[in-house]
């Protein structure tokens, strides 16, 4: 890599490393409250279910809380900081550089992970707490992680997305919050529930197909359709990279052409 | 400043707000059914209406359980994030000062040109879940249930305004009010039984419930779920309740909101 480069990766990971320790109260206000708003829906939820099949649903709705938790705070962490830094006129600074904004967006994995890993453990510290059924073993480590990969690059991409189309036009932050919750309802539907006819559609969906080898890692479905929902999930997953860089490439053509728009996510 | 200036201005101002700000309006209206999908939605994913009832251990209907206790939620919470995050509002766009300096007191203010927003919300959101009430219920069944929510809501207003200000007031005190509130109002609604009942909460989650005001109205609104008519016993005990809390609430935050006003003059909380 070259000196620059480094110096430059090393500029982007300081900034958000400092500025999660400058905001410590509000991100632990964010992890706590995504925590508890999570638990009181899901409470709700369980009563429905019988008792002896309790340890398995909690697992199961557990890990595809955590998946769609990924892809929540990487669509705000991600796509809603691109308004803060349009706001702070830090976009024209970059360019002037050049240096393109979205790989200072790039810092905020450090930001996004480490929220989405301290709430997945006060979950599990909540739940088992509650019901006594411990969620962190699990049956095939690799698929989950595998899973788990596919989840976060597939979001984070949506999120870079997102991040490009708040610089041409205004993105409604409620109405992605709505359709954030859409996706939990599709990744709760367990497969073997859809007619067998369209199981592959439904593997199709973003996010669907890498939830899927997340809950047979966990043994909260049985393991149908793991080579499909592999293939799948990595088109999906590649498909929506290059959907991301090239948004991303479109916008910051269309910056340098036209100027920056103070828009962004709100 | 009179008071009825206060709560004029505050009607003007909601319908400013939603009238500026579509996409808002648009959001109040689905927020509450897309709550009561979702749970919904994923109870039956997971099991069934039988298992329901016999964890709940009362005969209720859970379609109505959910409406009951959605709409009871999100107007306490309403309330909660109405006149304490109104404080976050005001700081933000820069006019705490003035309000502070206003000769009406602080809390005074927030309550009285909050209120016609309760009533705009809790309106929509009874508009809302009405028909629905009534398709399932028919219409006196639904006019009987509907009445139970109206009275649970209205009165559990009451405790929560005096509950709210205190609340206010210690914000204005700590100047941290968004990361409090953040995880301060589900942990209320956990606490309150909002979607779990309290009564099935562990003990000492239990005392704490006994004392917020929002766990009175929850049950209160979820009493119309009941199959059958509920005991009027319960419904009695429940409004001396709410009635009991709203004494002690209003009349404690009328002590010391004064206190948390003057701290925050003294210590430029602004």
């Amino acid at each position: 890599m070259k000196p620059v480069a480094l110096v430059r990766m090393k500029a982007v990971l300081y900034l958000h490393t400092i500025r999660l320790w400058r905001y410590k109260w509000s991100f632990l206000n964010m992890i706590l409250s995504e925590a508890a708003w999570v638990f009181l829906f899901v409470l709700g939820s369980l009563l429905f279910v019988p008792k002896e099949q309790l340890t398995t649903v909690v697992k199961g709705a557990f890990w595809v809380i955590v998946a769609w938790s990924m892809i929540s705070n990487f669509s705000s962490l991600v796509g809603g900081w691109m308004r803060f830094f349009i706001s702070i006129g830090m976009v024209e600074e970059h360019l002037l550089r050049g240096f393109s904004p979205f790989k200072t967006l790039l810092g905020r994995l450090v930001t996004g992970s480490t929220v989405i890993i301290s709430s997945l453990l006060f979950m599990a510290v909540l739940v088992k707490g509650a019901f006594n059924v411990d969620l962190l073993t699990v049956d095939q480590i690799a698929l989950l992680i595998i899973g788990m990969a596919l989840l976060a690059i597939e979001s984070l991409s949506y999120g870079f997305t997102v991040a490009a189309i708040s610089m041409r036009t205004s993105v409604p932050g409620n109405l992605l919050e709505i359709l954030n919750l859409g996706v939990i309802g599709l990744m709760m539907i367990p497969i073997h529930s859809l007619p067998e006819r369209t199981r592959l559609i439904y593997l199709c969906i973003p996010y669907t197909a890498p939830s899927h080898l997340v809950k047979i890692a966990i043994s909260s479905v049985p393991p149908e359709l793991v080579r499909e929902a592999l293939i799948l999930s990595t088109m999906v997953c590649v498909t929506m990279l290059i959907f991301a860089i090239l948004a991303m490439k479109l916008a910051n053509l269309w910056i340098k052409k036209n100027g920056v728009k103070a828009i962004g996510f709100w | 400043m009179a008071l009825r200036t206060l709560f004029k201005s505050g009607v003007v101002l909601d319908i400013y707000f939603f009238k500026n700000n579509r996409s808002a309006f648009l959001f109040t209206l689905i927020w509450p059914y897309l709550t009561l999908t979702l749970i919904i939605g994923m109870g039956y994913l997971f099991g069934s209406a039988e298992s329901f009832k016999q964890n709940v251990g009362v005969s209720v209907d859970p379609l109505m359980y959910f409406i009951a206790s959605t709409l009871a939620t999100m107007v306490s919470l309403d309330v909660m994030w109405g006149i304490g995050g109104s404080v976050l509002e005001h700081r933000w766009i820069g006019t705490l000062p003035y309000i502070l300096l206003s000769p009406n007191r602080t809390s005074i203010t927030l309550v009285l040109t909050y209120i016609p927003r309760y009533l705009l919300n809790a309106g929509i959101q009874l508009a809302e879940f009405a028909p629905l009430i009534f398709v399932v219920e028919g219409f006196y069944g639904g006019l009987f249930r509907l009445s139970i929510v109206i009275l649970a809501i209205t009165l559990g207003m009451l405790p929560l305004l005096g509950f709210s200000a205190l609340f206010t007031s210690f914000l204005l005190s700590i100047k941290e009010e968004s990361n409090v509130l953040g995880w301060l109002n589900p942990l209320i609604l956990l606490f309150s039984g909002a979607f779990y009942p309290a009564y099935l909460l562990p003990r000492w989650a239990r005392i704490i419930s006994k004392a917020l005001p929002s766990t009175y109205t929850i049950e209160l609104a979820r009493l119309s779920a009941i199959i059958g008519s509920p005991e009027l016993r319960k419904i009695t005990l429940l409004i001396g309740a709410l009635v009991a809390m709203s004494v002690i609430y209003n009349s404690a935050s009328g002590l010391l909101i004064q206190a948390g006003e003057r701290k925050a003059m003294r210590k430029g909380a602004i």
